[in-house]
């Protein structure tokens, strides 16, 4: 048996480690920070983002990303609404619907991925662009208060034992996502695809199969957030989630996934999005003007990928001082 | 008998003394003393892990020794010596894997960031830039054009234009780590002029290398290292192939490698190649290999060599032709072929090979997901761990722990795992592409024994090799392939060198051509 490595676990646990020294800080500088109703509401806020990443990692994971996440989740929020209220189907069915539409969109930014040889950047960008057209043409550019039905509401607004389903739900995507990717054969592909795409496809791996099957994940999942956020918020409305692709991203890779493919963690990128929920939530305690939200979101986020780097305060300042001389001047002294 | 360097002797460029390094832990490299004479070529040999990198590392300022001290030009070189101050002082590297920009013309990179400029101004004299490029060049006698994009030109002359920026960075200690690694014969010899072109310069040249005919032809003196500490330091009368070998190893080799009897061996056949044709790249190509049998594929690089075996494998469709294997007609896809019993072990191991940021576990694991899975598609963990295990024992990994990233092994013992994904499975077709390129002596004579045992065991083996030792070694027949078709095939009895290296370069008499 292997000794265990203590030294290792700390390591491997530093997201962690960071995550709970921001919140000694934050509960230190406010007396409301912890307690269970306020934790609720961070864990709340983030629902959105943590459902996105549970799918949107895949992406990266294989080497590629997904910028469309957002709009597909608007999409998502705009035709589940027209298909229950305007085409009157039943809730659940809309919603099986919803979600093969975004199979859809992820199997063709897949398919232009792969097979046409176009940057998946580039790619996610123009479904993000088109998305955004026919969730505007759908909805007529209208903000839509969507009443009934009362079941579908319920998916944002109910609590089982005062805790609201939307984190039942993200807690069950990330159980899932995190066994896929770290216990099933497709999970290996993934990683094996973005750390060697020849390698792989050498040792019987299908990377283009495993890619659109990848970008067809992140898409259901933006789909699923878009349904909870058209429940959460009783709307649907194109502009909904703007903005957000780059939180995904932002906490996917302080959760320790490397943009160049081949590694990932699910359990790192939902730390990511509950430390930058926490962020925001503590600048409302403490009653910070919203301009200051964004600049301390952008210093949080670099300081926690530099320490995540494993480089330390005193290691930086080494770094930054380190001399360069020629050894001709230091031997004529 | 290495200690005939006199301390400050004026001839010498560089004189290193009781150099010690550890990177947090074990010592890499342990007292040694390293000098070079001005305008000498100095092989530096060893096997992999035995501190010739670190050593470079060190006197290059990529890395710093612990202890030891350090002389250029009569300059004493501190501790922290690093990278730019290396380069100030003439050590120039030709990198192993080229460091040039490939967009960019030859001027341009032989020029980057001490561009001439025009009149003083922030705007760099192109016309100048080119004429003192063209100057260079037309000094040495190269072929090669100023204005020639990286992009366009053949390794060796890439080559070329690394030396060509470390002369223009006025370089008195040249650094060359594997430099004919990717050359064919004809660019070696090419290269070889060059480096005594530039020992007549009065330039010193270290020269790195895993080919001991090179050595042996090249040097004026050889320093060997072992486990991180030097063995010996070899005088130019001294230099012969088998003592640098033994010193290298500490022991003489056993087995006789330049006498192989080549055997027939005619059982059941395993894969049966017929009239194969690829637009451009294979033409009428057809052979057998039975069972148990190594048969060795020679021919230059770019004759089709590669691309047949592609094509076999199932990477590259073909224009027309039949496979048969195991007495069934086979179209090959790469999935197919793999659940067939094929292992495929590349020509490019960095490129093609491995995953350099995955563990042995999981090199090793995505070729036997088949075994390793539920039908669910569920991964056992532990089943994986233990196939790794199995692969590492049979080929003797080093270090035997499935949790390092491949990327931090020795070739050799990378191309240990490429090997041993393969040897775990019920194999019946090993196809090989170049096995032992950057692999030491001692991984290369354990991939010989692991392909001969294979062979013992039933398995067809397919060697496709530059290194005619290595394929008159192991082959029990050989194929020279040319411009895609078969020019040739040595079927028993003895083989020399020569012969498959003329058969492959078209001068053959009474052959088919």
């Amino acid at each position: 048996m292997k000794a265990f490595n203590w030294r290792q676990l700390l390591l491997d646990l530093r997201l962690f480690w960071i995550l709970l020294l921001l919140m000694a800080l934050l509960s230190v500088a406010s007396d409301r920070f912890l307690t269970i109703d306020n934790l609720t509401n961070v864990l709340w806020s983030v629902c959105l983002i943590g459902i996105m990443c549970t799918g949107a990692i895949y992406a990266p994971i294989t080497g590629g990303i997904d910028l469309s996440v957002a709009t597909i989740a608007a999409l998502a929020g705009i035709i589940a609404n027209l298909l229950m209220n305007v085409c009157d189907l039943n809730w659940l069915l809309a919603i099986a619907i919803t979600l093969g539409i975004g199979v859809l969109i992820g199997w063709v930014n897949g398919i232009v991925t792969t097979k046409f040889n176009v940057p998946a950047f580039i790619v996610t960008m123009a479904a993000k662009t088109y998305l955004f057209g026919i969730a505007m043409l759908v909805s007529n550019g209208d903000q839509i208060t969507i009443m009934q039905p009362k079941a579908f509401l319920a998916i944002g607004i109910d609590k089982y034992l005062g805790i609201p389903i939307p984190i039942y739900l993200m807690a069950l995507l990330v159980v899932f996502s995190h066994l896929l990717l770290k216990h099933t054969v497709f999970g290996r592909q993934c990683i094996a695809v973005g750390a060697n795409e020849v390698a792989a496809k050498l040792s019987g791996v299908n990377p283009d199969r495993t890619r659109i099957i990848a970008y067809i994940i992140s898409a259901v999942t933006a789909s699923i957030a878009g349904i909870v956020m058209a429940s959460l918020t009783q709307q649907a409305y194109a502009m909904n989630a703007t903005g957000y692709e780059f939180d995904v991203i932002t906490a996917i890779v302080i959760g320790g996934t490397s943009l160049m493919g081949g590694n990932g963690s699910v359990a790192g990128a939902l730390i990511g999005a509950v430390m930058v929920g926490f962020i925001n939530n503590g600048l409302n305690l403490l009653d910070m003007p919203s301009s200051y939200h964004p600049i301390a979101t952008g210093i949080v986020i670099l300081v926690a990928l530099i320490m995540n780097q494993g480089v330390s305060l005193p290691g930086f300042i080494k770094r930054l001082r380190r001399p360069d001389r020629a050894p001709g001047q230091t031997a004529s002294q | 008998m290495s200690d005939k360097i006199k301390s400050t002797d004026s001839t010498l460029l560089l004189e290193c003394r009781g150099i010690d390094k550890s990177y947090n832990g074990p010592m890499v490299l342990s007292n040694v003393d390293f000098s070079l004479k001005r305008g000498e070529i100095h092989a530096l040999v060893g096997e992999n892990g035995a501190g010739k990198s670190t050593l470079i590392k060190i006197v290059t300022g990529i890395t710093n020794r612990n202890a030891g001290t350090m002389v250029f030009e009569g300059h004493s070189i501190p501790l922290e010596h690093n990278k730019n101050a290396a380069e100030r002082l003439g050590i120039a590297v030709i990198y192993q894997e080229l460091s040039l920009i490939h967009g960019m013309s030859v001027a341009q990179n032989i020029f980057l960031t001490k561009e001439p400029l025009f009149a003083g101004l922030p705007v760099i004299d192109i016309k100048k830039m080119n004429a003192m490029a063209q100057q260079m060049i037309d000094r040495y006698g190269f072929n090669l054009k100023a204005t020639d994009i990286i992009d366009q030109l053949p390794i060796a002359q890439r080559q070329t234009v690394e030396i060509l920026k470390a002369l223009s960075n006025k370089a008195s200690l040249m650094i060359m780590d594997e430099p004919t690694s990717s050359l064919t014969a004809t660019e070696s010899v090419q290269l070889f002029k060059i480096i005594r072109l530039l020992k007549s310069e009065g330039i010193t040249v270290v020269y790195i290398s895993h080919r001991m005919e090179e050595v042996f032809d090249l040097s004026d003196r050889v320093t060997v290292l072992r486990d991180g500490k030097l063995v010996s330091v070899l005088e130019k009368d001294e230099i012969s192939p088998a003592e640098i070998i033994r010193l290298m190893i500490g022991r003489a080799l056993t087995e006789d490698e330049s006498h192989h009897r080549m055997v027939r061996k005619e059982g059941e056949v395993v894969i049966e190649v017929n009239n194969l044709c690829s637009q451009g790249k294979l033409k009428d190509v057809s052979f057998k290999v039975h069972k148990g049998e190594v048969l060795g594929f020679g021919g230059l690089v770019g004759s089709g060599r590669t691309e047949l075996m592609r094509a076999i494998y199932g990477i590259d469709a073909f224009d027309s032709g039949s496979i048969t294997y195991l007495g069934k007609p086979y179209v090959p896809s790469v999935e197919k072929s793999i659940a067939g019993g094929y292992g495929f072990v590349p020509e490019e191991r960095r490129l093609q090979g491995i995953m350099g940021a995955i563990s042995i576990t999981g090199n090793i694991g995505i070729a036997n997901l088949d075994s390793i899975s539920s039908r669910a598609g569920f991964v056992s963990g532990t089943k994986e761990r233990e196939r790794a295990q199995q692969a590492i024992a049979l080929l003797n990994v080093r270090p035997p722990n499935p949790d390092v990233l491949v990327g931090n092994l020795s070739g050799g013992n990378q191309q240990k795992v490429v090997v041993g994904k393969w040897l775990i499975r019920d194999l019946k077709l090993l196809i090989v592409d170049e096995p032992t390129v950057g692999v030491d002596i001692g991984a290369k004579e354990e991939m010989y024994q692991t392909i001969e045992h294979l062979s013992k065991q039933g398995v067809a083996v397919i060697v496709v090799s530059s290194d005619l030792p290595e394929l008159t070694r192991l082959a029990d027949r050989i194929i020279v392939l040319r411009k895609g078709r078969i020019i040739k095939e040595f079927i028993d009895g003895t083989v020399t060198e020569e012969e498959v290296l003329r058969a492959a370069s078209g001068i053959i008499e009474g052959s088919a051509q």
